[in-house]
This record gives structure tokens, sequence and C-alpha cells, in this order.
């Protein structure tokens, strides 16, 4: 029974572990990018929901409305920035680390460095839980999956099936002739700069429902989160979807019958096999690149 | 005679430091076929690259239907009518066959009617129609290059810039391939074609140019390029 609560409970918190790298991913795969600043997005919004939740006394779920678009701004002027100073894929790990910095820097001189939490009262979703028999899944783990799975179906849908999405991945294999077929560039890249900032916006909702936050939080998704993007596939967002559901599930199954002081090394392990069979990423099935 | 729908002048293109291209002037005229020849490294696939806004001009102008593009955006060339079949075909391998050729009506102009330009395309080549949901990296290099030139298609260009389209293919392939550019070019799209099968490009076009180290060293009807002792030193290598 603990192991099968484990497992279920760890497919849900993947759902949260997907959306933080699904936006990492697609960055990677498309533009050459390996954006870190996107830790640094998705705690902003992860304090945004918890600041403006507790000042005006809104639904977190409800904050959306603001952070969305807001975070559509900042990732699109991130992407702008970047697409000006012309990075290549190596040095966009060093300005989007320092851009990070930063960020967590600013988020500690705004928050301080102690941790943040929304009251009850704020967030009525803490508390919650469905029970299904002796199973039981925190409201907030459900809500993560849904969010991922529908982030996941929209991006899969409109890579495949529109204009937009397909000139995407035709730039992700063919920059110069994709243009040639007129994909501009700068645009689509700022447009999906925008994009993966609002789904920051929604990772950082979804992880201040059940969680305490303290700048350095940043720090502690990377290695979670690059594992996801490195099994599901660099630029494949159905494959990290599945990678984050298997990241979540190991960790949750080796925590539970083992020790939670064992996942990461359990994960590492398992992710260091995987990549040693299938170097292009465990579910990698023809995505953007 | 009237305004040439290609007009390039006093071209010179560089790489970095390294210049490939020095004063080229060609012109392409509705409803031509335009061969340019010449030996390994002579710049052919830099000027067709230049024409198709994929690699920028460093002096000079190209101008294509009266509208100079020299100095606009790679993307925006298109716009005027210009469709290229790279060197090596460049398709887009992880895509499938169908979402190539549907990439290649990408521009404004050539979006609405991509359907239309579909059946087309399929027209002239059954053989991708029944490849629609296959990744064109899996298939044939003759197959490979039917999606080229078809995604080329798809843009509707007045202009059609092909680059070695007969590289690497077995010799019943070749033939495919020509006998499709001589359709389009019959339907009124103007071609031109770069090759180092020089007997074959000459035999479909009216007139050719012979590059040699970036330079124009010849141009006239093909027929005459096909006799002519240049040709046939530093290409043909007779
Ligand atoms: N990407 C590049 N970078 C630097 N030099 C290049 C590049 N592409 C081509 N060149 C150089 O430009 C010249 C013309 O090349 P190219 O246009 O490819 O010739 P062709 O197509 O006639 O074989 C050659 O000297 C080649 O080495
Ligand atoms: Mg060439």
């Amino acid at each position: 029974m603990n192991v099968i609560q484990a497992t279920l409970t760890g497919v849900l918190i993947g759902g949260l572990y997907a959306l933080m790298a699904a936006g990492l991913s697609v960055t990677w795969g498309v533009l050459r990018i390996i954006n870190l600043a996107h830790f640094g997005l998705i705690l902003i919004g992860a304090y945004l929901t918890f600041q403006i939740a507790t000042s005006w006394h809104l639904d977190p779920v409800l904050t959306l409305v603001i952070t969305v678009p807001a975070m559509f701004i900042a990732g699109a002027a991130i992407q702008w920035l970047f697409d000006r100073l012309r990075l290549t894929e190596f040095n966009s790990l060093l300005v989007s680390f320092g851009l990070l910095i930063i960020i967590i820097q600013v988020t500690s001189n705004i928050w301080s460095a102690d941790f943040r939490r929304m009251s009850a009262g704020t967030n009525p979703y803490a508390t919650q839980s469905v029970a299904i028999g002796r199973l039981v899944f925190p409201v907030t783990t459900l809500l993560a999956f849904g969010l991922a799975a529908l982030v996941v179906l929209a991006a899969h849908l409109v890579l495949r099936r529109t204009f937009a999405g397909r000139a995407m991945r035709a730039i992700a294999q063919d920059r110069a002739v994709a243009g040639a077929f007129g994909v501009d560039h700068r645009r689509l890249s700022v447009l999906l700069g925008g994009v993966v900032g609002a789904t920051a916006a929604l990772a950082g909702m979804v992880f201040s429902l059940s969680n305490a936050l303290t700048p350095d939080t940043a720090y502690e998704w990377f290695g979670t989160v690059f594992a996801v993007v490195i099994l599901g596939g660099i630029g494949e967002v159905v494959g990290t979807f599945a990678a984050g559901i298997l990241v979540g599930v190991l960790s949750g199954v080796v925590s539970a019958v083992w020790s939670p002081a064992a996942a990461p090394f359990v994960l590492f392990s398992a992710i260091i096999l995987a990549l040693l069979l299938r170097p292009q990423g465990l579910f990698a099935v023809g995505g953007v690149r | 005679m009237s305004e040439p729908l290609l007009q390039v002048r006093d071209l010179d293109v560089r790489y970095g430091d390294a210049q490939a291209l020095w004063d080229v002037a060609i012109e392409v005229h509705e409803g031509e076929t335009v061969c340019v020849v010449g030996p390994n490294g002579a710049g052919k696939s830099t000027l067709v690259n230049a024409v198709a806004g994929i690699h920028p001009a460093h002096r000079g102008r190209i101008s294509v239907g009266g509208v100079d593009v020299t100095r606009l955006r790679g993307h925006r060339v298109c716009g005027h009518g210009v469709a290229i079949v790279p060197e090596g075909r460049r398709i887009f391998p992880r895509m499938t066959v169908l979402d190539n050729l549907v990439l290649g009506a990408y521009r404004k102009g050539a979006r609405r009617e991509h359907r239309a330009s579909l059946a087309g395309v399929y027209e002239i080549f059954p053989r991708l129609a029944e490849r629609a949901g296959q990744l064109a990296g899996s298939l044939s290099g003759g197959e490979q290059q039917m999606v080229a030139v078809g995604r080329a298609l798809m843009a509707q260009p007045r202009l059609l810039l092909l680059d070695e389209p007969s590289l690497g293919l077995a010799p019943v392939r070749v033939d495919e391939v020509y006998d499709a550019i001589v359709r389009i070019n019959e339907r009124g799209v103007s071609v031109v074609v770069v090759e180092q099968d020089v007997e074959r490009a000459l035999a479909i076009a009216g007139r050719a140019y012979l590059l040699g180290e970036g330079r124009v060293v010849l141009a006239g009807p093909a027929d005459a390029l096909r006799d002519s002792d240049d040709v046939r030193r530093s290409v043909l290598g007779l």
C-alpha cells in the first residue's frame, strides 16, 4: 500500500517537474539556448503568487490572471536580449546563470531570505486532499499534474499542427533554410520566450501552493529539472512529461521504501544508465530537434 | 526586353574576411531557365544563397521583380517570389514529408493557398503523397530531393533556385528531377539551376553563366557555352 501510494504521488509530483522542465527543454531544442534564468522566472512566479494572494486576499490560482501576462512579458524580454547578444549554446549557459543570480539577489532583497508561505486562510488548497479508498492525494499535486498535462498537450498540438509550431521545429533543424522560407527567427524566439515565461508563472504558482519559499529554492530545482529535460529528450514536450513522471515515481518510491536521502543517488544513477543506453533521451520520439 | 525578374549587379559576397564573389552580374528574365556552371568552389552556391537571402551581400545590388532586396533581412526575400532548393537538399529530417511541404508555404502570400499548392506538388511528385506521413530524413536521396523541390514550390515562387539538384542521385532519379524542373518551368516559373553535371543543366537551359574563382567568366546562350573551350576546360575537364 505504501508503495502504491508513493508511486501515485510520484506520478502527480512528476507533473510539477514536467511543468518546470518543459519550457527549458523547448528553448534548448528550438533556440539552442540553455536558459537557466527560467528557474528565476519560476521563482518570481512563486513569489508573485504569494505576494498577490496575501496582499489582495485573492485565490492563489486566480493570481495567474496577473502573473501569466507579466511573466510572458518577462520571458519575451529575456529572449529578446539573448537574441541581441547572439549567444551560442555554451555562452547562453553563462549569461543566463548570471541573470539567475541577479534574479535571486533581487528576490531576496524584496522578500528576504526567510521562508515565506501563504497562510492557510489565503491558500485553501494546501490543506485539501482527495481520498480514494485508502489512497490520499493532495489537491496541490492534482492541480500540478492537471496543469502540466494541459500545457504539454497544448504545446504538442501547437508544435505539430500550426504554422508557428512547424516553424519552430524547422528553426531547430535548419535555421538558415527556415529563414529562406520566411520564418522570422527573431520574432518567433521572442514569442517562444513569452510562452515559456507564462509556463514559469504556472509552475511557480503550483510550487507556492505546497511549499515555503526561499530564494535559494531555485538552485534546488536544478538537478531534478535537468534530469527531466535530458531524460525526456531535448525539445521533446511529450518526452518531458513522461520523464517528469518517471523521475517523480523513482524519487517517491525510493524515498518510501529506502530513504529520502537515497533518492538523488538512485535517480542520477538511473539517468546515467539511461543516457548510456539512449543518448538522445529516453523518450525522444521525433520532437523539435 | 522588359525588366528582368532577377537582376544581380556588382555583387561581392564575403565569409568573414574571405571573399567568395567579385563583381558578379547575372540576369534572369520571366519564364527563362538559366544555368550556372563552374568548378567546385567557384562560388555558385554562394551566389544562389545570396539571392535567396541565406547569406548577405557585401556590396552590389540584387533586385527581384524590380524591387531591391539586397538589404532585406533574409526571411523577407521569399516574399518577393524567390524559393530555393539548397545544395545537399537540407530538408527538415525530423519533420514529416507533409510538414516539410507545408512549411514551404509559410510566407504570408502562400499560406492561405497551401492546400491548392500541395495538390499541385503531389501532381508533380505522386510519390510524396504516399510518403506524406513519413519522417523526411527516412526517405531515399531521390525522394528527399523531391521534398526539397516540393517545399520550394509550396512557396509559390516566381523564381526557383536549384543548387545541384542531381548531387548524389542515381541517374534514373536525376531524370525524374530534371523532368520535374522542365514541367515547373513550363508552368511559368523562372528557373536558375546550378550544376556540376554541366551537360544535363545546359540541355534544359536557354542561357548559361560560367563562374570561376568567384567571377563570371563567360555568359551566353547555353549552346554556345557547351561548345566553348573555357567550359570544356574548367568544368568538363576536357
Ligand atoms: N560557410 C563558408 N565559410 C567560409 N568560406 C566558405 C563558406 N562557404 C563557401 N566558402 C568558400 O567560398 C568559396 C565559394 O564556395 P561555394 O559557393 O560553395 O562554391 P561552389 O558552390 O561553386 O562549389 C569557396 O572558396 C569556399 O571555400
Ligand atoms: Mg556548391
